[in-house]
Order: structure tokens, then sequence, then C-alpha cells
């Protein structure tokens, strides 16, 4: 694959180990087992050696009986190999939410409504203990500096869900740590001596990258459980039948860019003042020959133009989007004039894309869509000299360069609520956080501030981003996306305080509060020490009226707007 | 735009509509419609209601009752319409009962704010935005004091070695400092009083020190900085303060016009 | 310090919101150092030490040992009674503007509750300030006042409304019990305006009776033509108020054959003796014509020539012309002169007998004028008299029936009266003026029928009128019958009583509406 160009190397990439206790020793064994032992060292380069990729990309975690590993849903960011003991994967039916840490949330009804007008005299960030007290069939301890939630009753659950026992040498959780999509299953530790290997996404990528034998059961796993559904639901495929799916997806290809937490990076780096486009990992380089369209199946990738000395943005694209069938779509059709890709495409962060090749696409899927359904030709160079595509052009125009380059550099294209506030029309009334708060039991869950590009500001409220890097790291699920709606929420009883959430996010949008209880006394735990929540917007899932912020703005100045597309961005900029 | 323009069509076609609408009905009924004056002062006073509802509207912003934005639209349009309803009420005459003339002032003072906050909400924020440097309205004191903490560390603290500036700081500068300032100014969008002062600041800095030009480059910064919160605070404030007018007004005129409705009904023929 | 990156303000800290939902704000918040407690709802100052400490008991000690739990532990160390040695010094809270907001409104609610507790709970004050406007003259004279005193309702306001002298409390138990009530919206629209209302009783205390002018007419409240409170000139009713019934149809059908009337400049149908033809049924032969324009008619004595003023006069109010009458307006030319050689003598005006008697005694009357005259053979003079009039008419009988029934001018009937000397007219005989009929008792005379109004409900002032001449309404010239009606059209009318004209046409201009009018009367 020429075009998807190699992935970019940092320097600093061991700076810091997954964990310091993978001493030689403990390399040495993993080397002995399966199946390392299996591998191939010299097939990889000496820039990451296997051993050292043991060394720096992995670690041995214990688990109990019963303890959880991976919760369905979560999103993690690295795959478990089973060392010794065993695993249970629960297949059918699901745990419920509340053994998963969550909370089930339905919308308020009118009475429980109506009982918010009396928290005006609530002290702030109160809490009954009922209420943060987690689900009786779960217990949590702390090991090694490390919060372990563990399942009560395991033949209980044993009883009531069908589950799948893995063993050592088994694998699990790797799709979930490189296309980021969430876990599709829990697992929890079936025996007291469970040692599992974790490994980090990026150790994962290398070890794929070098060794056949795990490529190829990785690629053929991806392709069994995650590739056919994802396929079917693309539009492009709609009218292929079976057959034809299960050879497009035989032949798909699939590639991670750019950095899996890349949000501790970013801030880091946004504090440096370093964020510059052209350090962006590139999936496609303008002007390269297009050998397959680009599906873009997490994370986000920007769209930009050669343009003078530099480039220029011309778009952003997120999951479900793809890039390159234009040109693709144009070659089949004038064969004897091709032409290139006429756009580059880099991953924002972090982006996981299923690359079709171009036989599969000019063999199966072309000839199945109408040519009404195809992209414009391309006007090629001979033929009146080569112009952006009106659909790429559109949303820098509609939104504005500046605006879009505000909204990239910030990453908030993330969001898919993202809280904007027109200032030439805000009154800085606060109703916006006053209703907030009364719908939050006295408590604002945002703060009516946040950067500002042009005439736009985006407070500091919880984007529910399409790609939430918060929720990677919870060690108890308490940060989910609700099932039904989708909205990250925080489930206070099983929320710890850890600050995992509120370091990942790059927006400022989530907030440690120290809880009090009813007559506003500060909660402290068994060391007296102040018990911390993490709080954030949870886009008023109970609420029956949707978003109090945004109905409560009198001037129609803040909007909870989708910022995946740019399209609803620039219907409200024109409205 | 687009929307808010259509919007702006759309309420105006159909306050001037409804303005025309009453005024023919006005016409129509004001000699023959048994108790016009009852029945004109009832639908004033559902009017008044509808308008004066929208403050528990937005003290309910968990129920479902439509978006404040509507609420808003419904209230200015409606507002309007209850100034001609007020006018159809008074058979267009003069009040001449000292409870009639208080009730038309406090109707005429709730009006008359409730236009000029609509002026206020429409002009001062597109100032703030293009002025920059937003701040929340609370957090403006607590800014301020930083920025005067600062220049007093700078002009009078243990760095500070210059007679000349902390002279000048005391006379001119720690006054800037000690509160808002030239909020007048600053809402007609005068840049004069900060414009002096930085001249006097650059008069001193042209004569002064290589010590004492980088110590006023840097107090100057934080009188520009200082003058953007003044800015924010005096535009801010006239936001928040047209409601002082508006609101307690509307509960005072609320009362009266409960009394007036009373004694009308006491003193009417039918009074038993 | 960028304003725009909270992370750079002291106030955002990472662990807490702004919070404008809250009515107090920590006292050292200004100072950029609020303390983590805050002040409550009721703004009391929530500040306490800056930890609680922990107290550790070691097994095998009874006291334990008290520990701080900062995450930096002090140096001092909580006091040996459990409590932290670094309380935190405690502020004012500050109240928010949303605070003083709905602290300015609750005033205004207290000021305004206090304001109408005062101004209605204070006797003197409460009936000017409820008082939409000025009474009406009569309404607030002393005349009234006394008056009203006297009645079962009382003075003031009370003397009209029942809540007059009701408190904040009673006007609003007399609201409650108004009919149509607070919430009668039905009643509100379909009630009649006119119906009679608890208010026309206390009208009706000084003023007699409603009088309607018309049977038919329903029961019309007092207030619905009579707005009081308008200023010290009670206002007239206006043409909306007669439409009520005449501009109904359905009422007017009901009531009478009238058509529905609006206004009298647009529907008001031409004066009924003039679409209906009405003829003065007066039996007096009168010729407008002739007496205006004829030459033969003589110069009035002092030479002013005979015009419509001389019969024509003004009453005492300027109103209407007082009736024509024979002794000031005709005699001065028709003089009833019999004898053409006596002019100093006339016959009597006013009754048959009269006149018979006075032929009857000729000679006596021809007698005492000799005395009056002071003729010297009194006898001789009424012989040479008498002897002149039988030569004339041959027999006192002739005289006699040529003096009542002779209407001839000119011919053997010739006149009894000549235009020579004293007298200016002819007198051939009462026929000439009047309708003289022979009867069984002698000549009857019908009594002249002089219509003093034709539009006896209608109100009109000649006065008000004085400067337009008269012809301009009384076409008199062109009229020689006495039948005429010399009245003009409502055309004639509408020149200036219409909105055209400028000059006030509502229907109350001409139409009086109580039949008669009431009176006003102290019981």
């Amino acid at each position: 694959m020429p075009a998807i160009a190699a992935m970019l190397e940092r320097p600093q990439r061991w700076d810091a180990a997954f964990s310091p206790e993978m001493d030689d020793a403990a390399v040495e064994a993993l080397m002995a087992t399966a199946p390392f032992r299996d591998m191939d060292a010299g097939k990889f380069p000496k820039r990451t050696p296997l051993r050292d990729i043991l060394r720096n990309d992995t670690r041995i975690v214990n688990f109990r009986k019963g303890e959880i590993v991976v919760r369905q849903g979560d999103y993690g960011t690295s795959a478990f190999l089973i060392l010794r003991g065993a695993a249970r994967v629960v297949l059918r039916p699901d745990l419920p939410p509340s053994v998963l840490g969550r909370q089930a949330r339905g919308k308020k009804n009118i009475f429980r409504a109506l009982a918010q007008l009396w928290n005006g005299r609530r002290p702030p960030e109160s809490f009954r203990c009922a209420d943060l007290m987690p689900d009786s069939r779960i217990g949590a301890r702390l090991e090694q500096e490390r919060v372990r939630v563990f399942l009560q009753d395991v033949p209980r659950v044993l009883d009531q869900h069908r589950t799948e026992e893995m063993t050592a040498g088994d694998f699990f959780g790797e799709i979930a740590a490189l296309s980021r999509m969430p876990r599709t299953s829990t697992v929890f530790a079936d025996s007291e001596e469970t040692a599992l290997l974790e490994i980090r996404w990026q150790g994962l990528r290398d070890l794929m990258k070098f060794d056949d034998a795990l490529k190829a059961h990785i690629t053929r796993i991806y392709r069994e459980r995650a590739l056919a559904s994802y396929l079917n639901a693309t539009p492009i495929f709609r009218r292929l039948d079976k057959v034809q799916l299960g050879r497009v997806a035989e032949a798909v290809e699939f590639a991670t860019f750019g950095d899996y937490d890349w949000s501790g990076d970013y801030k880091r780096l946004a504090q440096a003042g370093t964020v510059r486009p052209e350090r962006e990992p590139v999936i496609v380089t303008e002007g390269d020959y297009p050998n397959g369209v680009v599906l873009l199946r997490a994370g986000f990738g920007r769209v930009s133009q050669k343009a003078g000395g530099g480039e220029r943005t011309l778009n952003y694209i997120g999951a479900g989007q793809s890039f390159g069938l234009r040109e693709i779509a144009h070659n089949w059709r004038k064969g004897a004039n091709p032409v290139n890709f006429q756009y580059s495409l880099r991953a924002i962060g972090y982006a996981h894309v299923l690359v079709v090749p171009v036989p599969v696409m000019e063999e199966i899927v072309l000839p199945s869509v109408p040519a009404s359904e195809l992209p414009a030709l391309i006007e090629t160079a001979d033929e009146g000299g080569p112009s952006a595509a009106p659909a790429q052009r559109a949303p820098r125009e509609a939104v504005g360069a500046e605006l879009l380059e505000f909204l990239t550099e910030n990453r908030f294209f993330n969001g898919t609520a993202t809280m904007m506030i027109d200032l030439d029309r805000c009154t800085r009334c606060d109703d916006c956080v006053r209703a907030c708060a009364s719908t939050h039991d006295n408590n604002p869950r945002f703060l009516r501030h946040g950067p500002v590009g042009g005439r736009v500001m985006v407070a500091n409220a919880c984007m529910h981003c399409a790609d939430p890097v918060c929720m990677i790291g919870c060690p108890t699920g308490a940060i989910h996306r609700e099932s039904f709606g989708g909205q990250v929420v925080i489930n206070p009883a099983t929320c710890i305080g850890c600050r995992t959430c509120f370091n990942n996010c790059p927006y400022d949008a989530i907030r440690m509060v120290e809880v009090r209880d009813e007559t506003g006394e500060f909660m402290v735990d068994e060391e007296m020490k102040p018990i911390l929540k993490a709080t954030k917007c949870d886009l008023c899932v109970e609420n029956a009226g949707g978003p109090a912020c945004q109905r409560a703005c009198p001037h129609g100045a803040l909007t909870r707007i989708n910022l995946n597309r740019l399209d609803a961005l620039a219907g409200w900029l024109q409205k | 735009m687009r929307r808010f323009r259509r919007q702006h069509l759309l309420g105006t076609t159909a306050l001037i509509v409804a303005a025309i609408a009453a005024l023919l009905l006005h016409r129509a009924f004001h000699r023959t419609l048994p108790d016009y004056a009852f029945v004109t002062g009832w639908i004033l006073f559902a009017a008044m209601l509808v308008l004066a509802v929208y403050n528990a509207r937005k003290k309910l912003p968990f129920l479902p009752l439509g978006n404040s934005e509507s609420w808003l639209q419904i209230h200015i349009y409606l507002g309007f319409f209850t100034v001609l309803l007020f006018f159809i009420h008074l058979n267009f005459r003069l009040p001449r009962g000292w409870l009639d003339i208080s009730l038309a002032s406090l109707f005429a003072l709730v009006a008359a704010s409730g236009v000029a906050g609509l002026f206020l909400s429409r002009i001062l924020p597109r100032r703030l935005s293009t002025r920059g440097g937003e701040v929340i309205h609370e957090q403006i004191a607590p800014l301020r004091h930083v920025l005067k903490t600062e220049s007093e560390m700078i002009a009078l603290g243990p760095a500070a070695s210059s007679p000349a500036v902390a002279e000048f700081y005391t006379r001119r500068l720690a006054p800037f400092f000690a509160g808002p300032k030239n909020a007048w100014a600053h809402l007609f969008e005068s840049r004069r009083p900060v414009h002096s002062l930085l001249a006097e600041l650059e008069d001193l800095r042209r004569t002064g020190s290589e010590a004492e030009r980088g110590a006023l480059e840097k107090l100057a910064d934080l009188v520009r900085r200082k003058d953007g919160l003044d800015y924010h605070r005096a535009l801010q404030l006239t936001l928040k303060l047209w409601l002082f007018i508006h609101v307690p007004l509307t509960y005072a005129l609320l009362i009266f016009t409960l009394a007036h409705i009373a004694i009308v009904f006491a003193f009417s023929g039918g009074a038993q | 310090m960028n304003p725009a990156n909270p992370g750079d303000n002291p106030a955002f800290e990472p662990g807490n919101y702004a919070r404008p939902n809250q009515n107090w704000t920590c006292g050292r918040a200004t100072e950029g150092q609020p303390c983590r407690a805050g002040p409550d709802a009721k703004g009391r100052c929530g500040a306490k030490a800056e930890c609680r400490p922990r107290l550790e008991i070691k097994p095998g000690q009874t006291k334990g040992r008290w520990h701080c739990t900062r995450p930096e532990a002090c140096e001092s160390g909580p006091l040996p009674d459990g409590r932290c040695s670094r309380p935190v010094a405690r502020c004012s809270p500050v109240p928010t503007l949303r605070l003083w907001r709905a602290r300015a409104s609750l005033a205004a609610v207290a000021a305004a509750c206090a304001a109408l507790l005062i101004c209605l709970g204070v006797p003197p004050w409460r009936g000017r300030f409820i008082s939409p406007g000025q009474l009406s003259q009569p309404h607030s004279s002393a005349a009234f006042a006394a008056l009203a005193s006297t009645n079962h309702l009382g003075g003031g306001c009370a003397a009209c409304h029942v809540a007059g002298n009701s408190g904040p409390r009673g006007l609003m138990a007399r609201a409650a019990r108004a009919r149509p009530g607070m919430g009668d919206f039905h009643g509100l629209l379909t009630a009649s305006a006119a119906a009679p209302t608890r208010m026309d009783a206390a009208c009706l205390e000084c003023h007699a009776g409603k009088n309607f002018h018309h049977p038919a007419a329903p029961a019309i409240s007092c207030v619905f033509c009579h707005k009081e409170h308008h200023g010290a000139a009670m206002a007239a009713a206006t043409d909306a108020q007669c439409d009520f019934c005449h501009g109904n149809a359905a009422t007017m059908s009901a009531v009478s054959a009238m058509p529905r009337i609006h206004h009298f400049a647009t529907d008001h149908p031409e004066f009924r003796f003039i679409a209906e033809k009405w003829r003065d049924p007066d039996t007096l032969q009168f010729n407008h014509q002739l007496h205006l324009t004829s030459d033969s008619i003589p110069k009035l004595p002092g030479g002013r020539k005979l015009d419509c003023a001389f019969c024509h006069q003004p009453d005492a109010s300027g109103a209407f012309m007082r009736p024509v009458n024979f002794e000031r307006n005709c005699r001065v030319c028709h003089s009833l002169q019999f004898d053409p050689q006596t002019p100093e003598l006339a016959l009597p005006h006013g009754s048959v007998r009269f006149v018979t008697a006075f032929l009857h005694s000729l000679p006596a009357q021809y007698a005492r004028l000799a005395k009056r005259e002071g003729a010297a053979d009194s006898d001789a003079f009424v012989q040479h008299k008498l002897a002149a009039l039988r030569s004339q008419f041959g027999s006192g009988a002739e005289l006699e029936r040529r003096v009542f029934f002779s209407t001839a001018t000119v011919g053997p009937e010739e006149q009894i009266g000549t235009l020579s000397g004293a007298t200016r007219a002819v007198f051939p005989g009462c026929a000439y003026c009047h309708e003289v009929k022979a009867g069984p008792e002698g000549p009857e005379v019908t009594k002249p029928l002089m219509r003093e109004r034709w539009l006896p409900d209608a109100k009109f002032s000649h006065a008000s009128h004085a400067g337009i001449a008269c012809a301009r309404c009384h076409d008199a010239v062109e009229s020689r019958d006495t039948a005429d009606i010399i009245l003009p059209p409502r055309e004639t009318c509408l020149e200036c009583h219409s909105p055209r004209g400028g000059v006030a046409h509502s229907c109350v201009e001409c139409h009086n509406y109580h039949n008669p009018a009431p009176t006003v009367a102290a019981r």
C-alpha cells in the first residue's frame, strides 16, 4: 500500500515504559512462552526489537477470581494475553449496567421534574449517601495502586449468563485496542491466580506488523467479528450481496494512525504552542496514485491541500466518511486519463481506517453503484486546471477558514453535542448556567467560558465526543455511554475520583468536585480526606425536554451542535 | 442570520397584522359591544400575564415548556402588541384618576424598560464580542484584584526601585486599579480616559531609566487589561441592570392591576 | 493571564464551576481567594477549619492521636481536642446581583401593597385615589353632597357606588359579588349594555323616574347614556347609544315600523311632515307670499316694510317664536273698521257674540264716540251716522250679514271699510280671514287652529340660528296657502348639520330621549 504512508515513529516512543516492573527476567520468561516463543525475532527491526516491545509495551497484571478485566462498552487501549489461570467472557445476556458500574437513568417524570424547584437551597455538590452506593453485586478493592472491581457472586453470574472460558495463550481485547471501538463484552478472571499480559496498543501494532502469524490471527478475527457488519452499514456497499461483501471483506486492509492517547499528548503540545498540522501522521498524500478508497472507521482525518508554501485545511472527516472515492470513480470511468489523489488526508490525533483496494472497487463495488450516485468527475489539468471539488470546498466557505482552523486546531470536531455560543447574540445572562443548575440538583455542569474563535465561543462543557478519550482508563466503568442516546455520563456512585477522565479530557469539560452531604458538610473517607467525584455535562439525559442550557437561551445564542460534520455548524452559523 | 431575519420578518408582519386587526375590531366594537372596557381589560390583563409568565418559565427550565428563545420572541412581539392593547383599553385617552395614572405610569415604565432592554440586548453583545477578552461577570472583580496586586508589585513591591514610578502609581494608577472605572465612557465607546492615562505613562516612560521603562511598559499592559475588564463590566452590568427596572416594576404593575380589577368590579354598575 | 483561558484564571479552579445560580458569593471571592466551603443558601459563611483531623487509636492505646488530614500535613497539627489549629477566617458573604434583583422585586411588591393599603385604607384619600376623573358639576356641588348625605347610601362616593365606603377588604368582597362577576366572561360579552344596573337605584334616589320616549323601549340603565367622571359637563349621549336600539334591525322591527337609523347625516329619513305631505289644518286664510312680496301691502307705521320679524317674534327664551296674535300683529293693518266714514270705530275681535252685540248697540257706540269726540249734539251725530250706514247697507241685518260673511273687496259686495283714512287694510268681513258659517243662532266663526310647533319633541332654538336669514330655512315667499307648512326639509338642515357642514349632527341635537325630562327632587 504505497499510498498509505508509513506510520510516524516518534523518537520518544519508549520514554515511558508501560510498567517499570517489566525487568529482564520477566521478559525472558515471556520469551519462553507462546506465542512469543514462536515469533521470529529477526523479523523485527533494530529500532523496535521484540524484547524491547515486550519490556516497554506490556505488563503483567494479576487478577483474583471474579475481578473484572474489561467491561462491555468501555474504551480500552490494550489487549490481553492470558498467561496463567483462566478468564471468562460473558456472552449472553449482557451483565446489567449497574454491575458494570453504570447507572440506568430514565427521563424524569413530571413530579420528579417539579421537585427540582426546591433544589435552589441545596448546598453545592451535595449527594445523598444512598446515591453514592454502588450496586451490591460488585465490590472494589485497591491493589497495588489499582482499583479492582470484582463480582461478589461469581456462581450466580455463571448461572444466569452464558459464558465462555478462556485459558492460557488466549488473546482478547485486541480489536477494541486497535480499532478504538468499545469492548464488545465483559471479561472477568475465573481463577484466583490469573495472570494476564496487558499489551498496550502500540506494542500490539508493532507485534502485528512484524509477526505474520499474529497479524493473520488478528486480521482474521477482525474480519470475522467486526468488518462484515460495518461494511454492511456503509452506504457504498449497500447494493452488494453477501458473497460480494465477503470478497470485499477479504480484501480490505486496516490500519491505525496517530496516537491512541492523543488527548494527553495534545494537551501538552497545545500548551507548548507547537500544534502543527504538518506533524500529524499522513494517511494519504496529495498527488499519490490512488490505490484504494479510505474509509474512516474511528477517529478523525484532516483533508488538506497544498497552498503556497504550506497546506490549508479544507475539511475534516469523521467516522463513517470516506476519502478518495471520487478519484477512484473518476479513474474507473475515464481510465485513459487517471488522476492522482487531489488532497492529503492526515490523522488528527488518531484515526483507524479501512482501505478498500482499487481492484475490488472496480470489480465489485463501483459496477453496483448507479452512475447518478457516483461522485462528479474531476476536471483534470488539460480540461481546465485542477480545482477543489465543491463538496470539499463548501465547508471551508460556509464556516469560514478562521473558524475551521479554530475548530481543527482545538479538535472540537470531536464533539457530537459541542456547546457553541454565538457571542454576537449572547447577553451573558447566565440563564443557561442557571437552567443547568436547576436540572442538576443546583449544580452547574459546565462553565460558560472557553476558547473563542471569531464570534463563537466553545464553552467548557462536555461535547459528548465521537471519540471519548475521557472513557479510556476509567477503572470502575463509572464514565460510560448511555446505552440509548450515547451520551457520555458519569455514575457518581462508582466514580472513585481518580482524575483519569479529568486528565484525559482535552477540553476541560470534566471537573473534579468535592462532594458534600445534604447538610453541606464535605464528605470524607476513612482517612478524613475529601471525596472527589468527576462531574460534567450529561446532556440532560434525564430531562424530558433535552439539554436545558440550549432551551434556556433567550436569544438563541447557545446551541448543542454536532461538529463531526460541518454541515450542522454551517447551518447554525447561517441562521 | 438568515433564520433570524426570517423570524424577524414573520414576527413583524404578524405584529402589524394583529395591530391592524385589533384597531379594526376596536372601531367595530368600541361603541357597540356591551362592557367593552371590561372585555379589552381582560384581554390586556391576559396579555400581561402571558408576558409576566416568561419569568416563571425561566424558573422551570427542566419542564418541556418550549424553549426560551421562542418565549422571548413571543414576549417581544406580544409586548409591543400589549402596548397597543393598553391604548385601546384607555380608548386613546389619557388617564385622569390617581390610581389610573399610577397604573399607566407603571405600565409605561415597564414597557419602556422592556424596549430599552431589547435594544441593549441586540447592541451590546456585538460590542462585547468585538472587543474580545471574554470574561464572566462574577470573575471581573477577582481578575481586577489580580491586576491590582500585580501592578502594586511592579510599582511598589520589593523589586521596585523608582520613586518616580511609585509616585505616579500612587497618584494616578492606584485609584484606577482600585475599582471599576470609566463605566459611562465605556458605555458610549469612548476610549479617552484610558488613552490619557496611557499617554501619561508614555510621557513618563520616555524620560525614564531602563528599569523604569520596563516597569512602565508592564504597567501599561496591566492598564490595558484592566481597561478591558472595565469595559466588560460596564456593558455586562448594563445588560443586567435594565432588568432591575423591568422585573420589579412588573410585580408592582401586576399588584396595581389586580387592585384596579377589584376596584372596577366593586364600583361597576352591577356591584351589589 | 489570558482571560480566555480559564486555566490561567484564579477564579476558574479546575475543581469548581462558576455558580451564578447561587444567591451568595464568598466575601473573599473578589480577592480571588474564595474558601472552599462557600456560603450557604441563606448567606451564612460556611468556612470552617482547613481540615478535619482524623483520630487514630493504635491497639492498646486508649486516647489515640489526632492526625492532620491535609494533603501536606501542617506543622502545627490538630489541637488536643481534635480541632484543626488553622481555622479559616470567616467572611461576610456578598449577595449576588441576582439576589439584589430579587430583593428589588420584593421591595417593589411591598411598596405597591403598602401604597395600595394606604390609599385605599384611609377614607379621605380613598375617593380621590380611586376616582377615575372629575365628576360633573351637579354631582360635585355642595347641594348634591347635602342631598346625598340624607339618603340611605351616604355621602361621598357612596352616594352612587355601593362600595364607596368600603376599605380594601370590603372592596374585594364587593368585587366578588358584582354581577356580571369577575369570572363571568359570557355575561360580559352577552349581557345587554343597556340593562338596568344596581346603580340606577342610586340615580333614582334623586331623579324622578326614568321616562322613556317609547313605551316599547326596554328599561335602559341611566349610566348607559350618562357617563360620569368625564369632566364638569356630563357628556351628552352619542349616536351610538341611540344606535343601540335604532341601529338594531331586530329591536326596531319588533317595536315599530321605523326604519333603522344610525346617523342624521346618513340614513335619517325625510321629516314626516314632508314625507307624508302634511297640511296645516288651520282655517284662517293667510297668504305669506302676498304679505311679503306684494306692493299693495302698505308700509307699517314708521315706514318699515312688513317682514317676518314683525309677526314672528321670539319668545322669552329665544328658542321659539311667540304665536301670531291678532291684536299684536294683524290689527295694525287689519283694524276691523266697518264704517268707512267713521274709522275711529272698529269691531271687536275674538267673539261672534261681542260683534253681534256691538252691531246691535251701534247707536250707543256712536253716542259714546260723540262724547269722546266732544261733539256738541250727540243725538244728531248718532242719527247722522246711522242714516249714512242705512243708506249704504239698506238695513242693519244686511250690515250684520256683510260684516260676517263678505269676502269681496270689489263689486257689489264691496268692502265695507276703505283704504283711506286711518285704516290700512280693507275689511270686507270676518270671512275674509276666518271661516264663517251660518248657524242656527247666527254666524259661527271657526276658531283658528294655530299650531305653535310642528315638531313638538324636537329641540330647536331660533336664537342659536339667529345669524341665518329666515328665508334660508322657511320658504315663506313661495307659500300662498295657509295649509303650507313652511318648515325646511332635512336637506336644508344637512347643509350645516352634517360632517360636511361641520355643525353638530348627533341625534340628541334635536331629539329628546326622556319624555318629559326627569326632574330632580329631594325625597
